[in-house]
Formats: structure tokens, sequence, C-alpha cells
């Protein structure tokens, strides 16, 4: 298995520089900059925007911003943010705490919620618990984020008066878990609420799926307990499916809830990656950009031995 | 085993359990005491829909985001105040030609420093200060976001450690808006800085101002404490902390539930009555710098007659646009001044719409309808695009109204919006654009001054400076412009200023459609806010604000 990993680290290493010339290419490439937002400042003139552009090095060809910025990163500097003069590396990395807490908890709960709904509308399936989870998903995934965020605050925030409108700690209660725990309750039941949503349907579906082969109906004929058929027999097979497709979802750790972190001022990486959009700040759009990749590929790799362990019938090799 | 229990995995008792667990799991969180409410009188908290991240006074972008740590930690020479005008700050007093600080022919500045200044570390402020923020705007390795007015000296002496001499190349009266613009940094922590750009300081500075900086939770909110040996007096309250909220609708129940004490944002127009009904709260609102206009492009041929520019600003619905979208809560302007700046000539009247008059003015200057219903002149037609920030509804609103004005004259506009970062980059700068939909402050604070603005030797895309991008050109308004920027009597230059806007006004190369307004919540007990037209802070005199 060793082996495996070291050669997918390996393969990512062309992988990542690839990634990083293209995203960094399509970055500049895109029409406007981030000197866009000093014209809207009627004191700065055009002599002031092309001064700032020599001193953020934006006057130089991208090739060579390219690889003024990649030898930089070769040597662990991850470059300054123009708006702000911070180390990039800092100003991603104090964020990724908050994103981590609300979409690993938001993404576990949903994963869990959601399996044992998707599992249990595929044992009963038709039943009138199916038909109601197919249409809370349904509903779930026709309004958007925002929509039930806004709601939330509305009704428990503002209205009932039970629930913090947003942010992660009240002033002066940094550090308060149960003070976290009442700001986590929203923003995580939102997040959670489209997750579970795709997840049963994921769910249901694979297990569906799992319960109509045959070995299924042979445990059945020996007259196993049908929890047991469920947990020891279908659980795992309709698993394999899943474990791959959480491979997939599990950058989203990292990449962040935008509309959510927006709707309830959570201070995460998916906020800065709006702002950093809006003022199109390079620096920090391509360490997100990397650092994203790095996730996709752990993810992925994650998965892969994830399967392997489930499935006797894949060898890493 | 049970029958019941192999039924299924997971049974509706079990399911009942958890509820009730989760249930449950809520209801102790509801009954922990909310802190919103419980807020000591001794903090004020402030909020934003923007993060402000650059504190360093010399080196931020965005106006009003982080002019909210600018007022708290740092002061300028002088300040602007409520009533239009300079109030000494670090100086002894505003100069000028009375007090003998101002040589007559403008061009000598004496400034007196006060002498019981002391930096938040304890050091004393001193002209060395002074002398070092003036160098450090005017290095060329500083991304200072504008040199305006600073330019312009010629030589900066330091005759002691409380007075300063400035020699100006030229008289320049709004040269006191520079300094007001740009509030004093540190020497003593800056001058060995390698590169100021990147410093430390930016994030965690070291000013003279009511409130030093205490902490920042990234993404959250920044917490100021009182500075005690604050030389105005130490501020009312203890603690100041400036929230980011990035929704507005949110912000704004925040100023509800009492999590947040006055809204630096402006709220959506459509909530403004409903704020000034709260019990609890004050609502109120002020004319904010802006004007919005549509900027003619006087480069492209469609719009280098001023007689067409007018005709197509005549056939515009203005009044309406700010009823129906802004839902009169602007003010209707015919200037690049609000109608309450001191500067704003009267007389100038409403003149649209008037599509009849203005068909008729496209047709004396030769632009006939087409075949297609265009209008055309000499193989051009008159079709041309309109560019704003996209997404910007309101703006997307007038955009559409406009377009059916003209339309009905045989003018055809296209809407062609991008991201913000596009459409204010060189397509404005470099004026390749055909119209925008724009919204600007005057040119240096609320001076009057706009030479920046529309001196032909202004325009970048022929002599790369100044900020003419519509490419004006007019020898009496260059004249007028001079003679305004060197002229110290108020009631000269506004006379002067006056002349400008009637020009402007009927040469429109751009039209100016209204006055922004914002509507701003405060807790009704908190009191010292004084409503300011003339800086786009706030915030500007936080050391006075105080629970009633």
């Amino acid at each position: 298995m060793l082996h495996f990993i070291l050669k997918r680290l390996l393969y990512a290493i062309p992988l990542l520089i690839g990634v990083s010339i293209i995203g960094f290419g399509l970055m500049h490439l895109a029409p406007g900059g981030p000197l866009g937002v000093y014209t809207l400042n009627p004191t700065v003139s055009v002599q002031d925007i092309e001064r700032i552009k020599v001193i953020y090095g934006l006057d130089q060809p991208i090739y060579v911003q390219y690889v003024s910025w990649a030898g930089n990163l070769l040597t662990g500097d991850w470059g300054h943010t123009f708006f702000g003069g911070r180390p990039v590396f800092t100003v991603i990395l104090e964020r990724v705490p908050a994103t981590l807490l609300l979409a690993g908890l938001s993404l576990s709960l949903a994963i869990l919620i959601g399996t044992a709904i998707g599992m249990l509308g595929a044992v009963k399936r038709y039943s009138i618990f199916d038909y109601l989870a197919t249409t809370g998903a349904m509903f779930a995934l026709s309004f958007p984020t925002f929509w039930f965020g806004l709601m939330a605050i509305f009704i428990f925030a503002v209205e009932l008066r039970w629930l913090p409108s947003g942010g992660m700690y009240d002033l002066g209660e940094e550090g308060n878990s149960l003070d976290l725990l009442r700001h986590l309750i929203l923003p995580t039941a939102v997040l959670s609420l489209v997750i579970v949503a795709t997840w049963s349907r994921y769910s249901r579906s694979s297990f569906l799926e799992v319960i109509g082969q045959d070995y299924i109906r042979t445990a059945h004929a020996k007259g196993v307990p049908n929890r047991l058929v469920i947990t020891r027999h279908a659980f795992p097979n309709a698993a394999i499916p899943l474990i791959a497709l959480l491979g997939v979802q599990l950058p989203f750790l990292f990449s962040g809830a935008l509309v959510t972190e927006t709707i309830f001022g959570w201070p995460g990486i998916g906020r800065l990656f709006v702002d950093a959009l809006t003022m199109k700040e390079y620096p920090v759009l391509m360490g997100m950009m990397m650092f994203t990749a790095i996730f996709v590929i752990i993810g992925n790799l994650l998965a892969d031995i994830g399967v392997a362990m489930v499935d006797p019938r894949i060898r890493l090799e | 085993m049970a029958p019941s229990k192999d039924k299924g995995f997971f049974t509706r008792r079990d399911f009942v359990k958890a509820t009730g667990a989760a249930a449950g799991a809520v209801a102790a969180a509801n009954i922990l005491p909310s802190k919103a409410d419980a807020a000591g009188k001794d903090r004020i908290i402030t909020a934003h829909s923007q993060e402000p991240v650059q504190y360093n006074p010399l080196l931020y972008v965005n106006r009003g985001t982080e002019n909210g740590p600018e007022a708290a930690m740092f002061d300028a020479l002088w300040d602007m105040n409520e009533k239009g005008q300079f109030v000494a700050n670090l100086a002894t007093e505003v100069p000028s030609r009375e007090n003998g600080r101002v040589s007559e022919d403008g061009r000598v500045w004496k400034i007196g420093l006060k002498r019981d200044v002391r930096w938040h570390d304890g050091q004393p402020f001193t002209a060395k200060d002074v002398a070092f923020t003036y160098e450090t705007i005017m290095d060329s390795k500083t991304a200072v976001r504008s040199r305006s007015g600073f330019d312009l000296i010629k030589n900066f002496k330091t005759v002691d450690d409380y007075n300063v001499e400035i020699e100006l190349a030229e008289p320049y009266t709004p040269f006191l808006w520079s300094w007001q613009e740009m509030h004093i940094v540190p020497r003593h922590i800056l001058k060995d800085e390698p590169d100021i750009n990147t410093s430390a300081f930016n994030s965690e500075p070291t000013g003279t101002g009511p409130f030093r900086y205490k902490s920042r939770t990234a993404g959250s909110h920044i917490v100021f404490e009182r500075f005690d040996d604050y030389h105005r007096g130490a501020a009312k309250v203890k603690t100041l902390i400036q929230k980011t909220v990035p929704d507005t609708m949110v912000l704004y129940g925040q100023v509800k539930t009492g999590e947040v004490d006055y809204m630096m944002t402006s709220l959506p127009y459509d909530r403004w009555d409903e704020a000034a009904a709260l019990p609890d709260r004050t609502f109120f609102d002020l004319p904010l710098p802006w004007v919005q206009f549509i900027y003619f492009n006087c480069g492209k041929p469609q719009f280098s007659d001023p007689k067409v520019r007018k005709a197509l600003y005549m056939a515009l619905e203005m009044q309406k646009s700010l009823d129906d979208i802004y839902l009169g809560r602007w003010k209707r302007t015919f200037s690049y001044l609000h109608t309450s700046h001191w500067a704003y000539n009267p007389s100038l009247k409403e003149e649209t719409p008037n599509p009849q008059l203005a068909a008729k003015m496209l047709e004396e200057a030769g632009w006939k309808v087409g075949a297609d219903g265009i209008r055309e002149k000499d193989g051009h037609k008159m079709k041309f695009t309109m560019s704003t920030t996209a997404g910007n509804t309101a703006r997307q609103g007038c955009q559409a109204l406009f377009q059916q004005n003209w339309k009905a004259i045989g003018v055809e506009m296209e809407i062609k919006n991008m991201p913000g970062s596009v459409v204010w980059g060189e397509y404005t700068t470099k004026s390749q654009f055909d119209t925008l939909l724009v919204a600007w402050a005057p040119i240096v604070g609320m001076d009057p001054d706009y030479t920046a603005r529309c001196h032909s030797k202004f325009i970048p895309a022929k002599y790369g400076q100044g900020s003419n991008y519509v490419q004006y050109e007019n020898t009496e308004v260059d004249r007028l412009l001079e003679k305004g920027a060197v002229q110290v009597d108020r009631q000269g230059r506004k006379e002067t200023y006056m002349e400008v806007q009637k020009i402007l006004l009927d040469e429109v190369p751009f039209a100016p459609q209204g006055g922004v307004f914002g509507g701003f919540v405060r807790n009704k007990n908190l009191m010292g806010l004084k409503p300011n037209q003339y800086v786009t802070d706030s915030t500007w005199n936080i050391q006075d604000w105080y629970w009633g």
C-alpha cells in the first residue's frame, strides 16, 4: 500500500504544476484585474494606477509573473495579498479552522442522517417514510440555500431570539464551547439540509441496487435476521460507491460553503474566496486553488484506500 | 430475537428517541442566556458588510470600509466636521491666510503641531512623523492609493519638532483636503521597515487615535480598546468593536436583535420606512459623497458633439428613475455636487424628460432616422453600449428605463455590464467604453475642484494622467478650473464652480442623475454620532460617541 501511496503522490506533482499553470493563465487572461477597485476611488489617477501596477509586478508578462510566483512557492513563500500586504499562507490558514468545523460537522451529520434516510427508504421502499423522504429531498434541493438561511435567521434569531443570527462566537465569548455550539446550530442545519437531501438520494439508489442482489436474497432465505442482512451484507456493498463519492466531496471541507458562510457571517474560507474573487486578489486565489487541488488529490487517494479496505476484490498496486 | 426488532434496524421508537434527543439539544442551547442583549454600556459594536483588510491609512483602497479602523486608530492634521468646516486635530490650527499660516501667494504653508500627542506605544508625536508620512506617500515603492495634492509639494521642511513648512510648486486651495484624507503614520515604527506594503504594521498598527488595536478575528471582527492618553480626551467607552456581517439583511437583523449598535452599511431603500418605525432604534438618512452619472465618451463619434449629448440627456426620465428605482430616496441633482453642497449652483434647472425637443436637436445635429428606425450620420449609427457593474440590480433598472427612453427617439443602447474588476479597469481608464453608469465622489475630499475629471490636460487616454475618462475638452472649463484651484475666498470659488457646473450641464460630458443617499440605523441610546455629508466615514468622530 505504501508503494501505491508514494506512486500516487508522485503522480500528483505534475498534476499540481499543470493546475497551477492553467489556473494562473486563466486568471490573468480573464478581463479586468485587481486594480479596477482603485478606479472607483476618485482620488486615484491613472498615474497612481500605473505606479501601483509596477509595485505589484502586474506590468510584467504573465510568464514572468508565473515563474516568480512558482519560484517563491517552492521556497515556501505563498506571496502577499495585494490589499493588506499580509502573507497569503497565513490569510488562508487562519480561515481553515472555522470552515473545517462548519463543513466537517455538516458533512458528517449529513452523511450519517442522509445514509440512514436513504437506507431506510430503500428497505421500506414505497412506504410513507420513503415518499416523505423523497418529497423532503426534492423540497430541500428545490430551494436555494440562501433562502433557508434567511428563513432560519428570521425565525430563530430575529423573531424567536433563540439563537444568534451569525458569527462564530458572541463578542467576548471567544473559546466558549457552549457559545460556539449555539452559533453552529443554524448554519450547520442549513448546510446539512442540502447535503442530506443529495446524500439520501445517492444512498437510497445504492442500497436499492444492493438489496436486489442474489446474495441478499440468499441471506434472507437462510434465515439471517433482517437487521444483520442490512448491516453486515448490504451496507458494506452499498457503501462502496458512497466512499468514492465521499472522496470527491472531501475538498468541500476546505473550499467551504460560500453561501452559508456569507449568510451567517461565518468567518471561513468560503467568504475569503468570495472576497478574493471580487477583488481579483490573484495571490489569494492561487493559494486557495493550490490548497483545493491538494485536497482533491488527498480526497481521491483516501477514497481509493477506503474502497480497497471495504471491497476485498480491490487490491492496491 | 423479538420479532419487532427484526422488522428493521431502525424502529419508529428509535426515531422518536433520536428526535427527542435532537430537540433536547436545541432546547439546551436555547436556555443558554443570549449574549446579544447583555452587552455592557462600556462598549460599542459597529458593523459593516465588508471586512477591512488594510489598517495602514496610507495604503487602504476601500473608502467607507477601512475608514472605520482609520478613524479609531489614527489622526489627521485636521478633520472635516459636519458643517463642512476644517477643524484642527494634530495641528494646532487649520492653516489660512487669516492666521498667517498660508502665504499671500498661497504657496507656503506653515503647520504647527500639538505638543501633547503620544502614539499608542507612548512615544511622542513630532514633526518627524509628518515628514515621514509625506516621504512615504511620495516613495515610488509605496503602494499609496493617491498622491493627489502631495505631488505639488516642492519643498518640505521640518522647522523643529512641532513645526513644518511646506512650499508648493503652485497654489492649490484643496491642499487642506489632501492632508485631511491622509492620516499620520509613526516614523519610529516604520522607518526601518524594508517594505511598508507588506509590513506587520498594516495588520496591527500603532496610531495616535482615540482607540488602540487590540485583536482581530479574521472574517469576524476587530477589537479596539480606549487609548487613555488620547490628546483630545479619552473616548467615552472602553471598547470599540467593528464587526463584519457580509449580508446586509442579516446585518439589519443584528441591529434589530441588539447584536450590533450601529450599522455602518447603508440599509436597502425598501427597509427605510420599517427601520424608521423601530421602537428602540434611530434611523437617519444623509447625502453620501457620490453622484450617479451617465458618462458619455466624448472621444467616440456619437458623442463628440455637445448638442447630441445634451439631446441624449434630455430624452431621459431622470426623476422617474429616482422615484421608481431608488424609491425616491436619492435627490435629483444637475451637477457633480449634491444640491446641499455649499458650491452647488442653484440656478441649474430640470430639463428632462423632453423627448420631442431631444429628437429635434438630434435632427438639427444631422442625426436622421434611418430605414431601421435608428438615427445615423456620416455612416455612423446612433448605437452604443452602456456599462456598469454586473449584478447591480438598481442600475440595471435605470439602464432598462434609459434604453426605452432612447429607443423612442431612434437611439439604440445596448446594456453591456461586466464584473467590477473588468468595467472599472482599463475599460474605463483607457476610455474604451461608449457610456458608463457610475457613481463618483468629487476628486479631493468634498472640495468642488473637478480638475482631474474634466480638465483637458487630464485625459489619461491621451496624456497618461488624470481621470478625465470622458475625454472632455473645453478651454473655458480649463480656465475656470485653474482659477478655482487657487482661489481662496469661498464666495469667489463658489462663483467659479457655479460657472463650471453651468457649462457642464450645457455640454453634458456626464449626465447627472441623482445624489446618492444612505440610510443608517443605530441603537436609540447611542449618542454622539454626527451625520456628516462631507466625509465617507460615518465614525469620523468616534471618540465622542457614548451611551445615553
